[in-house]
């Protein structure tokens, strides 16, 4: 049997010698099962069996990108056949020509820290986890109406392998687990959830978060049943671990990706080392931390991970890039390109991203505020870097009146503008969480990010709500 | 399409053989070519081929689900073997009456455009390029970036009662982003089309309203916060309907009471003049299919009819747990169909009932209110309640459309906006999945930075 190393390199080789000036490739075999409970049954439990191959070939400015679902010698030769075609037809019609500057080449091994692997464990357990999480709902308060429990796992081997000679094997193993409940009171009906996952086996299943996963739902689920509709105005507002790192990623990560930068389309082109934020806010985008949902070891494009610094005590100081990107911009790779699977292209992600803590205590950033709101909680959010604007939407708010905290409202979306936002920042606490594990969505592709920062205070916010 | 029937059926007696004797079997067949533009330059071109197949058994009523990213049959087996054990792992649900019965299906024209299905990468990055000449016809536009996708596929489906059914589909997607700058302002306009056929005039089209929504958008302004009529673009509409009305009208989120539209169904939910359709027949539009993800026949039915809750939205399950007839709204996901998820409950064309007013007309019944072209945003499908983001607004000020409005928020309970409905377009466009006329909201929040 050829090694999967071997037909890598050989696709690689085959794509050179059609004309590719640079060629790489992302091979994976993968399985994994989700497995989904409602109110007390499953819902469907599956499995997934997915193997396949994306080669990458860049001719003078273009790329072209072919994908197929098999790994034997033959597909991968026509795919790499297919994406020099691919690349040729890009570059002829392209205007911007470009080099894709040589790396030094990586040949390592890596395994994600994982203990229990998924595939080891009878489903009747995973299971039996799920409908614990689901029983755990309903137990909690008479007034949760329904429930659902969600256990997903991931393992795979993915070969990175490029024309610089980088060849990377990954062995990457994951869990996931998440609940929502509903509940009722009076016909009003709110809903809560959390969610849990990290890098590595079933091991998490029996963390403390994990475990509490499904209270935790429940218990926010039953808090919002005396909540109001949010005021809409501008309001000085304090936010909690995961609104911080929903705003450092929504209003201000996105925008320091180098492929919104290169495509004009971010308000932060042409800001390297130019004042962006309060001096108290320093931002990070870092893939390294172990034990997080984002972590990994070396990239899709192979290249090793790293550490960036975004914001340096509000000065902008570096955008996160892959191969292409840092060849056009003449910038040291940093490992931020990222692929769903093999059948995407890689394209710049973030992983965890957070402010970093201050020196302030979280009711010190509360007590001086004569009216404001205190947010917590993350739904989603969203961002165009081009408009400058952003939103996020929380699960819970606070009305702050005079230091004090008051009446709990729902639903808030908070917006502004990712130039004024962070320099609105007046005040950073102690209390730093990397706390929220999710999938981030970009061109069609999600990745696994994590969240995070301490409370943080911001003046100036445009809160939406219907009262 | 032979082929691939008769695979479907011979993974079904696999499956029953292996002892899922409740199952049905979906064979994939797809390909698709992209090509992208970024800042005016051709960036990418891409290929694939997905062949794929998901296996569903159900035991006790319990469902167990596999796919596989091949045809070939070591993993077909595997498969096989997985959704069988997956089945028998789950707990029983008494709630689950069966699969769909053989029975007649029409297949409807404008799923499949053979011209679109055999459009070469090359012919994909010409077409780019002419949306980007028309994006880029101003001095003003700073960037365009672009992208246009074209898939197609095969597939059948299969089941244990002896359901056999397959179709061909194709897809059309492109999208442009203009950004323009004068000065120190800067904004950014989109647009996009999707269709089952190819649209090259739509191309060109979509890339000349990109940037005449980023040329207006460069004149900016705030609004101060307070309640004001709101001018809802079909693109807008599109997108909350989307949400507020095919999550909303899911049976299962009404069964399970996760629904703002639970016990609601004979009342009225909206205003008079408001009739939503849901059109799997629709000519050439994406969610359109001869069949649903189950393989029930499609059929045209009235959601909301005169402002009255007409349906749910449902599956084989959800209409077996309330004793009425599916409504064949099982989605296999996608324009061209995935085997990488369960069959799930999803409207398929959602369709507006056009009223007589002009775009133009609706304005000028606002002395002072706001033009939502785009947000991106979804209600609480639990409460209905519904915040967003005004991502491309416009003030409107005496009747006229003016600056663009930064950073500010619409905030409306769903049911009070479909009631607030009080004026509707005469020309719809497809948006999402919903193909809707501008509505005119009477009154809705805005939260404001002015």
């Amino acid at each position: 049997m050829i090694r999967l190393e071997d037909k890598a390199e050989a696709a690689i080789e085959r794509a050179l010698s059609l004309g590719a000036e640079f060629a790489d490739l992302r091979m994976e075999s993968a399985s994994g099962t989700s497995i989904i409970a409602m109110d007390g049954k499953t819902k469907t439990v599956t499995s997934k069996i997915e193997k396949g191959c994306g080669i990458r070939a860049f001719i003078g400015g273009g790329w072209g990108f072919a994908v197929c679902n098999g790994l034997d010698k033959l597909d991968l030769s026509k795919a790499a056949e297919t994406s020099v075609r691919l690349a040729r037809a890009s570059k002829e019609k392209a205007t911007l020509s470009f080099e894709i500057a040589s790396m030094s080449s990586c040949r390592v091994r890596s395994e994600y820290p994982c203990r229990t692997a998924p595939s080891t464990v009878p489903t009747e357990d995973k299971l039996s986890f799920v409908l614990g999480l689901d029983k755990s709902m309903s137990a909690h308060d008479d007034r949760i109406i329904s429930r659902s429990a969600r256990y997903d796992d991931f393992e795979g081997e993915r070969v990175v392998a490029n024309s610089f000679g980088s060849l990377v094997k990954t062995r990457e193993t994951w869990v996931l687990t998440s609940c929502s409940a509903w509940s009722k009171s009076d016909g009003a009906v709110q809903r809560g959830h959390d969610a849990v996952g990290n890098v590595g086996g079933y091991e998490l299943v029996s963390s403390e978060p994990a475990s509490n996963c499904g209270v935790s739902a429940a218990s926010m689920a039953v808090r919002l049943l005396d909540s109001k509709p949010v005021p809409a105005g501008k309001f000085t507002c304090v936010l909690d671990n995961k609104m911080t790192g929903l705003l450092a990623h929504e209003a201000f990560g996105h925008a320091c990706e180098a492929d919104a930068i290169l495509s004009g389309s971010s308000v932060l082109e042409g800001m390297e080392e130019k004042v962006v934020a309060d001096e108290k806010v320093t931002l990070i985008d870092d893939p390294t931390i172990a034990d997080t949902f984002g972590y990994f070891a070396h990239d899709w494009e192979g290249v090793k991970s790293a550490k960036h610094v975004l914001i340096e005590e509000g000065v902008l100081r570096e955008f996160m890039h892959n191969l292409e990107t840092s060849s056009r911009m003449r910038r040291p790779p940093n490992g931020a390109a990222r692929a769903d699977s093999y059948s995407s292209p890689p394209i710049i992600r973030m992983s965890n991203t957070y402010i970093e803590p201050g020196d302030m205590k979280r009711d010190e950033l509360i007590e001086d505020i004569n009216e404001g709101l205190l947010i917590k909680g993350a739904q989603y959010g969203y961002v165009e870097p081009a408009k400058g604007q952003f939103m996020f939407k929380c699960d819970e708010a606070y009305d702050i009146r005079n230091g004090e905290i008051g009446q709990r409202y729902r639903d808030a979306i908070l917006t502004g503008a990712i130039l004024n936002v962070l320099k609105d920042v007046t005040g950073i606490a102690d209390d730093f969480k990397l706390v929220d594990p999710g999938y981030c969505g970009k061109s069609g592709q999600e990745a696994r990010t994590t969240d995070g920062g301490p409370h943080i205070r911001v003046q100036n916010v445009v809160v939406g709500g219907l009262a | 399409m032979t082929g691939l029937s008769d695979l479907a059926e011979e993974v079904v007696h696999l499956v029953e053989k292996s002892g899922g004797e409740i199952c049905d079997v979906l064979i994939v067949d797809m390909w698709a070519t992209t090509a992208e533009v970024e800042r005016n330059s051709v960036k990418q071109a891409e290929y694939t081929v997905d062949p794929g197949l998901a296996v569903r058994v159900y035991e006790g009523g319990s469902s167990g689900f596999a796919y596989c990213t091949s045809h070939e049959k070591q993993d077909i087996e595997k498969a096989a073997e997985l959704a069988v054990s997956q089945a028998r792992a789950g707990t029983p649900d008494s709630d689950f009456r069966g699969l769909p019965e053989v029975s007649p299906c029409q297949s409807i024209d404008c799923l499949y455009d053979p011209i679109l299905a055999s459009l070469e990468p090359e012919k994909a990055i010409d077409m780019l390029l002419l949306l980007v000449d028309a994006a880029s016809d101003d001095a003003r536009v700073a960037s365009v970036n672009a992208g246009l996708t074209v898939s197609a596929s095969e597939i059948a489906l299969a089941n244990s009662n002896g359901l056999v059914r397959s179709q061909r589909m194709t897809s059309f997607d492109v999208f442009a982003e203009a950004v323009a700058r004068s000065g120190d302002s800067m904004f950014s306009g989109m647009d996009y089309a999707s269709s089952r056929r190819l649209l090259s005039d739509s191309t060109v089209a979509v890339g000349e309203s990109a940037k005449q929504q980023a040329i207006s958008g460069l004149k900016q302004t705030k609004m101060e916060t307070g309640d004001f009529p709101v001018v809802l673009d079909p693109l807008a509409a599109g997108y909350i309907l989307a949400s507020s009305i095919g999550g909303g009208a899911n049976a299962e989120g009404v069964q399970r009471k996760r629904s703002y539209l639970a016990g609601r169904l004979g009342t009225t939910v909206g205003s008079e003049i408001l009739t939503i359709l849901d059109d799997p027949t629709l000519g050439w539009a994406v969610g359109s299919t001869s069949f649903d993800g189950e393989g029930v026949a499609a059929k045209r039915k009235a959601v909301i009819e005169k402002g009255e809750l007409k349906t749910y939205l449902h599956d084989t399950y959800t209409a077996g747990k309330d004793s009425v007839e599916t409504t064949g709204n099982s989605s296999r996901g996608g324009a061209i169909w995935s085997y990488w998820d369960p069959p799930a409950i999803s409207f398929s064309n959602l369709v507006v009932r056009c009223g007589d007013a002009s775009l133009d007309e609706m304005i000028r019944e606002c002395d002072k209110g706001v033009y939502l072209r785009v947000t991106f945003d979804s209600p609480n499908l639990a409460t209905g309640e519904f915040s967003g983001l005004l991502m491309e607004g416009y003030a409107i000020e005496k009747g006229e459309v003016g600056p663009a409005v930064q950073q500010a928020t619409m905030g409306i309970d769903m049911l009070d906006m479909f009631a607030r409905v009080d004026i509707i377009g005469k020309q719809q466009r497809y948006a999402f999945g919903v193909e809707t006329p501008a509505l005119r909201i009477s009154s809705a929040r805005i939260g404001g930075s002015g």
